[in-house]
């Protein structure tokens, strides 16, 4: 697990700056602190298969509005946003509207042509945490999919650490029962 | 603590929480980043001129810097402010013939262009859609009247006098803005349906993200799932999720709406209170401040249950109405950051509504 320095995130303010005159490289490094927040935040909403591609258009809508952001140390929210916003509109796009406020559910969560029991044994897993409520399968997501830790979480995300760490608690409790249950009707 | 070890990974590890990071970790994120360099020329790097590194003669330099100095006044009077900078929205057809201004859009018509103060009408059989690429798209049913009111860089203002639209925005929260004659919606990031009745009432309801409802100071904030409505001169009233008891949703309207005595008022603040659910921490939280100083307290007691408040808020702050703790609150419920409303809350207050 990555544990980022506190110190990193006011790296974050410089970066965005440069980004904002054109700085590519400084681009990129937004991209690799930031990508598996996008990634985690998609994949919380939308097919698994979609979601490497989405990553990159949420960057690339990101660059061509970076220079709308007002609040540079707000970057990680306002990335969230834009990421969020992304996944609306490719239900919209997608499925009919009717079924717009349950993107996901268990039974949507793809589950991937194959053998391997731990494969499929993680695409039930992963449908079960996308069928949480929305405030608990995003952290989740991004703690367990992603790796980041609570407090990363929060500093990305824009949230409290307090709400960061009751939504993650809260969720993982959900999700044991949700597992018992899955586990129990397999049975 | 295994508490510890799920909150960053510190302590005596939790044997679930390792086997879900295992089995879940084949889908972390390992997708190297794009090449930004063609998409970066979109906005390219600052060059550093010299005049007088060029070797110009005087005269031509005394000239040049003329013209320059001309070009520099004129761009900067024309980037004032006119609300008027950015391209026209597309309107397309979607039934019958949508008009704007005199212009119907029949069949074969191809897409129209809807400009700053001109107003798109749709009759009981046409509907249209009117899309920014940059900002989201919007649809427009039968009957309605929608007016492009300012169209300049991250900042699109629309009217909605009559009618309903349904919103999905992509544009960053704030920059996207709705009046209607009782109040004024501000995406924070998120799909919506805004209907307005000949009266000029309305209701907002959120598909997904969440939606800042304000009239003269009274705020609501609409989650997914949650509806707002509002009546011209008061305002938004309380947001509620829909599903929501009847008693629950009849007293909310009646204590939003209707003319009451303080004693009404109190009676069917109790009927809410009794009929809450933990849910309706959503309509608590905006009860705080819309109530009396002698009724807030059984609406702190009530919500706290559901839904206690983080550090740092305490009930004599919230008793007292301070804004920051009920901000605190409020983004602990985990319906969205207050952050976003207050930040582009703050800009586009300062111009006045065009509400009536």
């Amino acid at each position: 697990m990555t544990v980022w320095p506190v110190t990193e995130s006011h790296e974050d303010d410089s970066l965005v700056s440069a980004a904002r005159d054109g700085d590519r490289a400084a681009f990129g490094r937004l991209y690799a602190r930031h990508a598996r927040m996008v990634h985690g935040i998609l994949l919380a909403r939308v097919p698994p298969r979609e979601v490497d591609d989405l990553v990159q258009e949420v960057f690339l809508s990101a660059l061509r509005q970076l220079h709308g952001l007002r609040d540079i140390s707000r970057f990680g929210a306002w990335l969230g946003t834009i990421t969020r916003n992304r996944a609306n509109d490719y239900f919209r796009k997608s499925i009919p509207e009717a079924n717009c406020t349950e993107p996901v559910s268990e039974n949507q969560a793809e589950t991937r042509a194959t053998n391997h029991a731990t494969e499929q044994e993680a695409a039930v897993i992963l449908g079960v945490v996308r069928a949480l409520p929305e405030a608990y399968r995003e952290p989740l997501i991004l703690r367990l999919v992603e790796g980041m830790t609570g407090p990363e979480i929060a500093e990305r995300t824009g949230l409290t650490h307090g709400s960061v760490r009751v939504n993650l608690y809260r969720g993982m409790q959900m999700l044991r029962e949700k597992l018992a249950e899955t586990a129990r009707g397999a049975s | 603590m295994k508490d510890d070890y799920l909150w960053d990974g510190s302590g005596e590890p939790d044997p679930e929480v390792q086997k879900l990071e295992t089995a879940l970790g084949r889908y972390r994120h390992n997708q190297p980043a794009l090449a930004f360099d063609p998409v970066a020329e979109i906005r390219p790097m600052k060059r550093r001129w010299s005049l007088f590194s060029l070797r110009w003669s005087y005269p031509f330099g005394a000239v040049a810097a003329v013209v320059l100095l001309a070009a520099a006044v004129f761009l900067v009077l024309r980037s004032r402010p006119t609300g008027n900078a950015g391209p026209p929205w597309d309107v397309a057809r979607l039934e019958g013939a949508p008009r704007i201004g005199r212009h119907s859009l029949g069949e074969k018509s191809g897409l129209g262009k809807l400009g700053i103060g001109q107003t798109l009408v749709t009759d009981s059989s046409s509907r249209a859609t009117i899309t920014l690429d940059e900002t989201g798209r919007v649809e427009v049913d039968a009957d309605s009247r929608l007016r492009l009111i300012t169209n300049g860089p991250g900042r699109k203002r629309l009217s909605l006098e009559r009618g309903t639209i349904h919103a999905t925005i992509w544009a960053p929260p704030g920059e996207f803005v709705v009046d209607t004659p009782s109040a004024v919606a501000v995406d924070l990031g998120c799909v919506y349906t805004l209907h307005v009745d000949d009266s000029g009432a309305g209701l907002l309801r959120t598909t997904m993200g969440w939606v800042g409802f304000k009239l003269n100071g009274r705020e609501s904030f609409i989650p997914a799932g949650a509806i707002c409505q509002t009546r011209p001169k008061i305002g938004p009233g309380t947001p509620y999720f829909e599903d929501a008891t009847a008693a629950f949703r009849g007293a909310l309207s009646k204590f939003d709406f209707a003319s009451s005595t303080p004693g009404e008022r109190t009676a069917l603040l109790g009927i809410i209170l009794a009929d809450a659910r933990k849910s309706d921490a959503l309509t608590l939280w905006h009860l705080l401040s819309r109530v009396s100083d002698a009724d807030r307290p059984g609406v702190y007691d009530r919500l706290a249950a559901f839904a206690p408040p983080p550090v740092g808020v305490t009930r004599e702050g919230i008793l007292g109405l301070d804004r920051s703790m009920l901000d605190a609150w409020w983004t602990s419920l985990g319906f969205g950051d207050i952050y976003l409303w207050r930040t582009y809350e703050r800009d586009w207050s300062q111009r006045p509504p065009n509400a009536k």
